[in-house]
């Protein structure tokens, strides 16, 4: 496997105070990969700067071998970089069929003049992605909302159209800012599965989250930051018994941290 | 059926409001009909920057009156007719607000709402007090009747052919328009431009777009009723019209086509239909908006649209 997305080196700092202190890492093509640490550790900034919503004061982002480092957030996304946000984002007075519609739009041949006199290209694009649409949301089952407000849903809900329109232009990289977060419990094991079912089919992930479990049940790697820097990096089972993670995060130590994995189990 | 309804009401519509100078003579009435058409145009544009993308122009004053003068100058100053003249409203207009646009699209909403009402009363001042083009406060009366395929449109029965062929073509295009993707990509940046920018798509280029079609239509409108006034002058600045087309664009349900459109028929209307009462008919005009508002916060289509949204969560309850 070789590496989608690399990062190297980033920098951010607000006021003096740095967020991000020199942090690398990569991201296999295919892989699920975690970036965890506790609050304030730069999990946010550091996605936020690789997806052009903050600026970098250093580093360098490489993203499907292209230098995508200081490109604005619309110029990503275009190279095929699609994240969710931490406090969900979806267009909450359009229906689930528009908001998957729209995250598709920029990627398809039809351009402004097809959209205006209807042309082929355009009513075959719109078919394509409605096609498209569909599949995703049998897989996020909320098919029975297709032509509803979005703003009728759950918040679980939201967060599963949010990530339905993430996966809508078949992206290099999906990034997701805590996809579960506040979302109820029987809802995480769906969300899961169903990332590890498009992980099979071969989408790419980058996942922020505060959710051990779920975390050590998908990733393939689990990258560790805390104040701004790289504090470990490994296999979920690794990062589990690294004691200077269970420090620094779980604040635990390692015999606490077994006994736990012990009752999961 | 359901969705050959609203293009197929309006164009019935259409063809009654065509017909109105064969029913009545009056010249009052027609001209009533006639401010309407080209109001609701107006409120339309406005609507397409407003309602659609969310951004509150008040350059939109400012727009009329430019296209306005441009139309008036064009015939009376640089011998041009008065269709050249609508183009060029249009044209100046639409380079106009890409210059304002630009600088002010990147810092944010607030700052859009001032410049544009600076930039209004900037207008206003040009017409007032740069005389030797338009004229001062006299401004530039007995605009002649346009003339096309050797007919001249003389009288205001003649005129509001002019207005409701002006007034079709334009509400057709913005409808093609609000109902394209572009349309719906305009909401999308009123409601999350993030997820927009995160989505690949550029939201300045559409907002700017907005912008520069709103200020030509609106321009070209105020081109079409100057004419039908016969004079431009300083007066045709008043914020009276900035304010009847934000009216029609609130009460008809911002960011709703069709709500805005009856809403521009209506609102034109209602203050004529209120001179029974010479002394009171402001104040009865004034105390239907306060009650429209309290009932409809949203406008018309919005109260349709939160009614249709109740039944939707019964629905899937």
């Amino acid at each position: 496997m070789s590496a989608i997305l690399e990062v190297s080196d980033l920098r951010k700092a607000y006021a003096g105070v740095h967020a991000l202190d020199g942090v690398s890492f990569a991201v296999e093509a295919g892989s699920i990969t975690g970036l965890i640490g506790p609050n304030g550790s730069g999990k946010s900034t550091a996605i936020d700067c690789i997806s052009g919503f903050q600026k970098l004061d250093g580093g360098k982002v490489v993203l499907a071998g292209q230098d995508i480092t200081g490109r604005v957030a619309h110029h990503i996304a275009r190279t095929g970089l699609m994240r969710t946000f931490q406090t969900v984002r979806i267009y909450e007075r359009l229906s689930l069929r528009d908001n998957l519609a729209i995250a598709n739009q920029q990627f398809d041949a039809a351009n402004w003049l097809d959209e205006l006199l209807r042309t082929r290209r355009y009513r075959d694009a719109v078919e394509a992605a409605e096609k498209r649409a569909r599949q995703l949301v049998e897989l996020i089952g909320l098919q029975r909302y297709w032509e509803i407000e979005t703003g009728i849903l759950s918040y679980g809900q939201k967060k599963l159209v949010a990530l339905a329109a993430a996966l809508m232009p078949h992206p290099k990289v999906v990034v997701l800012d805590e996809p579960v977060a506040g979302v109820n419990p029987s809802r995480i094991r769906e969300i899961e599965a169903a990332l590890g079912e498009l992980n099979r089919a071969g989408e790419t992930f980058l996942i922020v989250e505060h959710n051990v479990e779920f975390i050590t049940n998908l990733c393939h790697r689990v990258i560790v930051l805390d104040q701004g820097r790289k504090l470990a990096e490994g296999t979920a089972a690794a990062i589990h018994t690294d004691p200077r993670v269970l420090e620094a995060y779980l604040g635990m130590t390692p015999e606490m941290a077994e006994a736990e994995m012990r009752g999961a189990a | 059926m359901k969705l050959l309804a609203a293009p197929l009401a309006s164009m019935v519509a259409a063809l009654l409001l065509a017909a109105l100078p064969l029913v009545t003579s009056s010249n009052y009435v027609i001209g009533i009909g006639l401010s309407a058409l080209i109001f609701t145009v107006a409120a339309a544009a406005l609507n397409l920057i407003y309602g659609y993308t969310g951004l509150l122009s008040f350059a939109q004053l400012g727009f009329w009156g430019i296209g306005g003068y441009a139309t008036a100058l064009t015939v009376v100053t640089f011998g041009g007719n008065f269709w050249w003249g609508l183009l060029w409203a249009a044209l100046v207009n639409a380079v106009l607000a890409i210059v304002v646009g630009y600088p002010t699209l990147r810092t944010n909403r607030h700052a859009f709402v001032i410049v544009t009402l600076t930039f209004a009363l900037l207008v206003t001042l040009i017409a007032r007090d740069w005389v030797s083009l338009t004229r001062g406060p006299l401004g530039i009366p007995n605009l002649p009747a346009p003339e096309a395929f050797g007919h001249r449109f003389a009288g205001t029965a003649q005129f509001y052919w002019v207005a409701w062929a002006f007034s079709v073509a334009m509400l057709g295009f913005l409808y093609a328009l609000c109902s394209s993707r572009i349309g719906r990509t305009l909401v999308a940046i009123k409601q999350n431009e993030p997820l927009v920018r995160a989505q690949g798509i550029a939201p300045v280029p559409y907002k700017l777009a907005a912008f520069a079609i709103s200020a030509a239509i609106t321009g070209a409108a105020g081109g079409v009723y100057c004419f039908h006034l016969g004079i431009i002058d300083p007066l045709f600045l008043d914020f009276y019209y900035m304010q009847t087309f934000l009216i029609i664009v609130i009460i008809g349900g911002a960011g709703s086509f069709w709500g805005v459109v009856v809403a521009g028929v209506v609102m034109s209307a209602l203050p004529e239909l209120l001179r029974f009462s010479e002394d009171l008919r402001m104040v009865i005009y004034g105390a239907i908006l306060v009650v429209a508002m309290f009932v409809m916060p949203s406008g018309v289509a919005g109260w349709l649209r939160e009614r249709q949204l109740l039944r939707m969560r019964e629905h899937v309850r």
